[in-house]
C-alpha cells in the first residue's frame, strides 16, 4: 500500500510537467499580449516593447518556460502582468473564498443527495422516487446561470414587491462583511450561492446513488445476506449502501476538486471574490503567470483527488487490489 | 413518454409561470421598495453611499492607471493642482491656490499651493510632493500608460522612452536629471518648463497623472503601496478597505480642507449588468448606470422612471477605415460609407436613445463641438453618387470587404445593423469578422495589422480639442489608428496646439474638424450619454462629461434611508 502511494505520488510529477507544458504553450500561442487591454487607446509600440522586455516576455517561449519552471521550483509563481499583484497574493486571497464556497456546496450536496438517492432506490417507482427524479432532472438540466438569475430576481426583487413577504428579501451582493469561517459569516448572503452551486452536484449524486443502489440491491450477496436472516436494516447499511458507494466516490473526488477551485458563473453573479473568475479572465487578458498559477493549482488538486478516490476504493471494496 | 420527459415539461411550465409572476410584479405601479417617503434634504452625517464600479481595477496607482473606474479611485483619494468646473469643464484651482502664472513665451507654468495642505496621515503636502508625482509619471520603470500626457514637459519623453533594463545606466541618469531640472520647486511654488507653448497644459494639471503620491509610503509599500495601509493621499476620501474583487470602501478624510458630506462610500464590483440592476432594486446599490437593455423594464415601472437622471457623455464612436488600404485609399468610398447609414435610427433602435447621432468627432459639451459640421449626415443618394465616382480598383476591393470587431452579443447586433444599412442604401455586402477583445486590440494597434474596417470609440481625457483631433487623427497620433495622413489637417492642428489666442485657436480646430469629416477619415456614428438610476435619498451626485468624479465629490450626500 505504502509503495503504491509513493509510486502514484512520484507519477504526479511527470503528469503535472506535461500539463504545465501544454498550458504554457497554448497560452503563448494565443494572439495578443497582456498589454492589449484598452482597444480605444492601444499603447504605443515602443511602450509595449519596453514592457515586454521588463517582464521577460520577449524571450523565446522555451526559454520562458524553463525560467518559469525554475521559479516554480523555488515556489515563486511570479507577478500578474495585468494587475499590480503577485500571483501568490491573488491565489492566496481568492482561493480560500472559492474553497469555502465549494466545500459548503459539496457538503450540502452530499447531505441531501445521499439520503435522497438511497430512499428513492428503496422506494422505487413511488411518489418519493418520482419527486427525487424531477428534482435531479431540474438540477442537472438547467444551467446554474439561469437558476442564479432567477433566484436573484425572485429573492432580491420580486419578493420585495409583495408587502407580506418583503422581509424575506435576501441580499446577494458580495461575500458578506468581514466574513471569515462560517459561524461569523453573514449566512443570508451565502445561502443563494451555496445552494445554487451545490444543486448540480446534488442532482448528479442523487441519480448516481439511486442507480448504483438499485444495482447493488439485486446482487447475489444481498440475497445471501437476506437468506442468512440478517435484519433488513443491516443488509441495506452493511451490504447495499457500502457497495453502492463505489461509483459515487468516483464522482465525488473530481467534482469536489472542480467546485473548490472556483465557479466562474456563481462568483460573477453573486460578486464573490473567489478564484473562479480568474480561469476565464486570466486567459482573456493573456496574463500568462496567472493562467499558469490557477490552472496548475486546479490540475494539482484534480490529480490529488483522483489518487484519493483510488485509495478509497480499496477501503470500500477489498476486492479492488491496489498494491501489487 | 418516460417519466423523465414529463418532468422536463413540467419544469418548463414552472419557468413560464415564474416569468409571469416576475413580470407581473414589475408592472405593478406604486408597490415597491422605492416609494420612499420624503425625509427632507438633511444630509445624514453618517451617511453611506453604495455604487458599482464594475470590475476590479487592475491598478489604482495614479501614475499607472488608465481606466475610468481606476481613475475614479485616485480622484477620490488624491487632489491634483487643478480640477474642472462641474458645469463648464474649465480648469479651476484645486490644490493650487489660483490659476497658474504663465511666462511671456508661454512655456513656463507656475502653480502656487494653498496653505496648510495635508495628507490623510496629517503630514504636510509640499510642492516637492507634486514634483515626485510627475517624476513617477515620466519614470520608465513605472511603466505608466498615461505617461504620454507628460511628454509636453521638457525631458519627460526622452527619459520615459528608455528601456530601464537594457539602456546604459549613465544615459538613464542623465535623462532623468534633465527631466528633474525642468520642474522647479520653490517654497509653495512649482514651475513646469514645457517643450512648446501648450495652452492645454492647465487641463493636464487637473488630471490624476501628476497627483502627489507620497514618497515614503510608496517606498514602504513597494509593489503593494496601493493597499489601504500605504495608499495615503491628499484628497477628500481615504481608501480604508479593499477586498479584492468584491469592494472598495472609502471614508471621509478628516485632514481634507472641505469635509465630505458622506462618511462612507462603498464601491462594489459587480461585472454583470443584470445583477447590478437587481442589486439596485434590492436597495443594495444607491446608483446604477442604465444600459439600453434595461429601458423596457424601466419604462414599464413608474417608480423606476422617477429615479432616472440623464447626464452628458464624453465619447464618440466611429467606424474606422484603414486609409492606407484599398478600397479606403479612395476618398469616394469613405464618403459613401459614411453617408449611407441612418444615425438617428441607430441611436433610437440600437442603443435605446442613450446617446446622440454624430456627424463630427468632438461631442457636444466639449470645447470645439461644431454643430454645423454635418457633412457626413445620412444621405443615401449622395452616398450612391460618391460610390459611383470611386475607382475600378476600389470597386473590386469592396466585394471582399469585411468589418472587424471585438466579439460580443452587443457588438454583433450593432454590426448586423450596419451590414443591413450598407446593403440597403449602397448595395454593398460587408462580411462580419468577430475576434476576441484582446486580439482586436492587438490588430488595431499596428498599421501593418490594422483591419480594413472596424468599430472604435474615443473618450476625452481632458477638455481640450488637442486631446481629440491631434491625439487621434494627426500623423503624430500615438497609435496607428486609421492611418489618415493629411498635410492640411496636420498643419491646422499643430498650429492650433500652440496658439495662445483662444479665438484663433478654436477656429483652427474647427477648420481641422471639418476637414476630417469631409475627408471621411472615419465615419462618426454617435456621441454617448450617461443615464443612471438614483435612489431618492441620494443628492448632489454630479454626472460629468469626463466620467470620473470631479470636484472631489465633497458635495454628494444621502438623507436617511428608509
Amino acid at each position: 500500500m505504502a509503495r503504491y502511494v509513493i509510486r502514484r505520488v512520484l507519477l504526479m510529477i511527470p503528469t503535472l510537467f506535461f500539463i504545465a507544458l501544454i498550458i504554457f504553450t497554448l497560452a503563448h500561442l494565443a494572439p495578443g499580449s497582456p498589454f492589449d487591454k484598452n482597444e480605444n487607446r492601444p499603447l504605443p509600440e515602443a511602450t509595449v516593447a519596453r514592457l515586454n522586455s521588463l517582464y521577460g516576455i520577449d524571450k523565446p517561449i522555451h526559454e520562458q518556460f524553463l525560467l518559469y519552471l525554475g521559479n516554480l521550483a523555488r515556489f515563486d509563481l511570479g507577478s500578474s502582468l495585468v494587475k499590480d499583484r503577485t500571483v501568490a497574493d491573488i491565489i492566496g486571497s481568492e482561493w480560500p473564498v472559492s474553497a469555502q464556497l465549494g466545500i459548503q456546496a459539496t457538503l450540502l450536496a452530499l447531505a441531501i443527495s445521499l439520503p435522497l438517492g438511497v430512499i428513492s432506490a428503496l422506494k422505487q417507482n413511488t411518489i418519493i422516487d418520482y419527486g427525487s427524479l424531477l428534482f435531479a432532472t431540474i438540477g442537472r438540466t438547467i444551467p446554474n446561470f439561469v437558476i442564479g438569475i432567477f433566484a436573484i430576481y425572485i429573492f432580491g426583487v420580486t419578493i420585495r414587491q409583495i408587502p407580506a413577504l418583503s422581509g424575506l428579501a435576501l441580499p446577494f451582493v458580495g461575500w458578506g462583511n468581514g466574513c471569515g469561517p462560517l459561524p461569523s459569516c453573514d449566512v443570508k448572503r451565502m445561502l443563494l450561492p451555496t445552494v445554487i452551486l451545490g444543486l448540480g452536484e446534488m442532482a448528479l449524486l442523487t441519480r448516481i446513488t439511486r442507480a448504483s443502489m438499485l444495482e447493488a440491491i439485486r446482487q447475489d450477496y444481498v440475497r445471501t445476506a437476506r437468506s442468512k436472516g440478517l435484519r433488513e436494516q443491516s443488509v441495506i447499511v452493511a451490504h447495499v449502501i457500502k457497495n453502492a458507494m463505489i461509483p459515487v466516490a468516483t464522482i465525488i473526488g473530481p467534482a469536489t476538486a472542480g467546485l473548490i477551485t472556483g465557479a466562474f458563473i456563481i462568483e460573477t453573479l453573486f460578486n464573490i471574490p473567489g478564484m473562479g473568475r480568474e480561469f476565464i479572465l486570466s486567459v482573456n487578458r493573456r496574463d500568462y503567470p496567472l493562467i499558469m498559477g490557477v490552472y496548475m493549482l486546479s490540475a494539482g488538486l484534480i490529480v490529488v483527488a483522483n489518487l484519493t478516490v483510488d485509495l478509497v476504493y480499496g477501503m470500500l471494496d477489498p476486492r479492488i487490489k491496489l498494491a501489487k | 413518454m418516460t417519466p423523465r420527459d414529463r418532468s422536463r415539461w413540467s419544469l418548463l411550465a414552472v419557468f413560464v409561470a415564474l416569468a409571469l409572476v416576475i413580470s407581473a410584479c414589475q408592472g405593478q405601479p406604486g408597490g415597491g421598495p422605492t416609494t420612499t417617503a420624503a425625509t427632507g434634504d438633511q444630509a445624514d452625517p453618517n451617511g453611506e453611499l453604495v455604487t458599482n464600479m464594475g470590475s476590479e481595477p487592475d491598478t489604482v496607482d495614479p501614475q499607472k492607471e488608465s481606466f475610468v473606474s481606476e481613475i475614479g479611485v485616485s480622484m477620490k483619494v488624491f487632489e491634483a493642482l487643478m480640477t474642472f468646473d462641474v458645469k463648464t469643464g474649465k480648469p479651476i484651482p484645486s490644490a493650487a491656490k489660483d490659476q497658474p502664472k504663465v511666462s511671456a513665451d508661454g512655456k513656463q507654468y507656475t502653480y502656487t499651493l494653498r496653505d496648510g495642505l495635508k495628507y490623510s496621515d496629517g503630514s504636510p503636502v509640499t510642492a516637492a510632493d507634486f514634483k515626485y508625482g510627475w517624476e513617477r509619471l515620466c519614470d520608465p520603470a513605472t511603466a505608466g500608460e498615461y505617461a504620454f500626457t507628460g511628454y509636453i514637459v521638457v525631458g519627460c519623453e526622452a527619459w520615459n522612452s528608455m528601456d530601464p533594463k537594457k539602456d546604459d545606466k549613465a544615459k538613464q541618469d542623465a535623462a532623468k536629471a534633465k527631466f528633474l531640472d525642468s520642474i522647479k520647486v520653490d517654497g509653495q511654488n512649482i514651475t513646469f518648463t514645457l517643450t512648446d507653448q501648450a495652452p492645454y497644459f492647465n487641463a493636464i494639471a487637473g488630471l490624476w497623472v501628476g497627483v502627489p503620491a507620497k514618497k515614503d509610503a510608496v517606498t514602504k509599500g513597494g509593489d503593494k503601496w496601493t493597499e489601504p495601509a500605504t495608499f495615503i493621499g491628499n484628497g477628500p476620501f481615504v481608501l480604508s478597505e479593499w477586498k479584492h474583487n468584491e469592494k472598495m470602501v472609502f471614508t471621509r478624510n478628516d485632514n481634507f480642507r472641505t469635509p465630505t458630506k458622506i462618511k462612507k462610500w462603498t464601491q462594489v464590483m459587480i461585472n454583470e449588468g443584470a445583477v447590478a440592476f437587481a442589486a439596485y432594486r434590492n436597495n443594495e446599490l444607491d446608483v446604477y448606470g442604465v444600459a439600453s437593455e434595461d429601458l423596457r423594464t424601466i419604462n414599464g415601472d413608474a417608480d423606476l422612471q422617477k429615479q432616472v437622471v440623464d447626464g452628458p457623455g464624453s465619447c464618440t464612436f466611429y467606424v474606422g477605415f484603414n486609409n492606407r488600404k484599398a478600397p479606403f485609399t479612395d476618398k469616394n468610398v469613405r464618403v459613401a460609407m459614411a453617408k449611407s447609414f441612418d444615425r438617428a435610427s441607430y441611436v433610437k433602435d440600437i442603443i435605446g436613445g442613450i446617446g446622440k447621432p454624430a456627424t463630427s468627432f468632438i461631442p457636444p459639451g466639449m470645447p470645439g463641438y461644431d454643430a454645423e459640421d454635418t457633412f457626413q449626415k445620412f444621405d443615401a443618394a449622395a452616398a450612391k453618387t460618391a460610390l459611383g465616382a470611386a475607382s475600378a480598383d476600389a470597386q473590386t476591393a469592396l466585394k471582399t470587404l469585411k468589418i472587424t470587431y471585438s466579439s460580443s452579443a452587443r457588438n454583433k447586433t450593432r454590426l448586423e445593423w450596419f451590414q443591413q444599412q450598407w446593403k440597403a442604401n449602397l448595395g454593398v455586402d460587408i462580411a462580419l469578422d468577430p475576434v476576441d477583445s484582446t486580439t482586436f486590440t492587438q490588430l488595431v494597434k499596428k498599421p501593418e495589422t490594422l483591419p480594413a474596417m472596424f468599430l472604435l470609440g474615443w473618450c476625452a481625457d481632458y477638455l481640450d480639442q488637442q486631446d481629440w483631433l491631434t491625439t487621434v487623427f494627426s500623423s503624430k497620433a500615438s497609435s496607428g489608428r486609421v492611418g489618415y495622413n493629411s498635410k492640411a489637417f496636420d498643419d491646422l492642428v499643430f498650429a492650433a496646439d500652440k496658439e495662445p489666442d483662444p479665438k484663433k485657436r478654436d477656429d483652427q480646430y474647427i477648420q481641422a474638424g471639418r476637414l476630417l469629416s469631409q475627408d471621411a477619415a472615419a465615419a462618426f456614428i454617435y456621441y454617448n450619454a450617461t443615464k443612471i438610476l438614483q435612489k431618492s435619498w441620494v443628492k448632489n451626485y454630479y454626472i460629468t462629461a469626463l466620467g470620473f468624479e470631479l470636484a472631489g465629490f465633497t458635495d454628494v450626500f444621502v438623507t436617511k434611508k428608509q
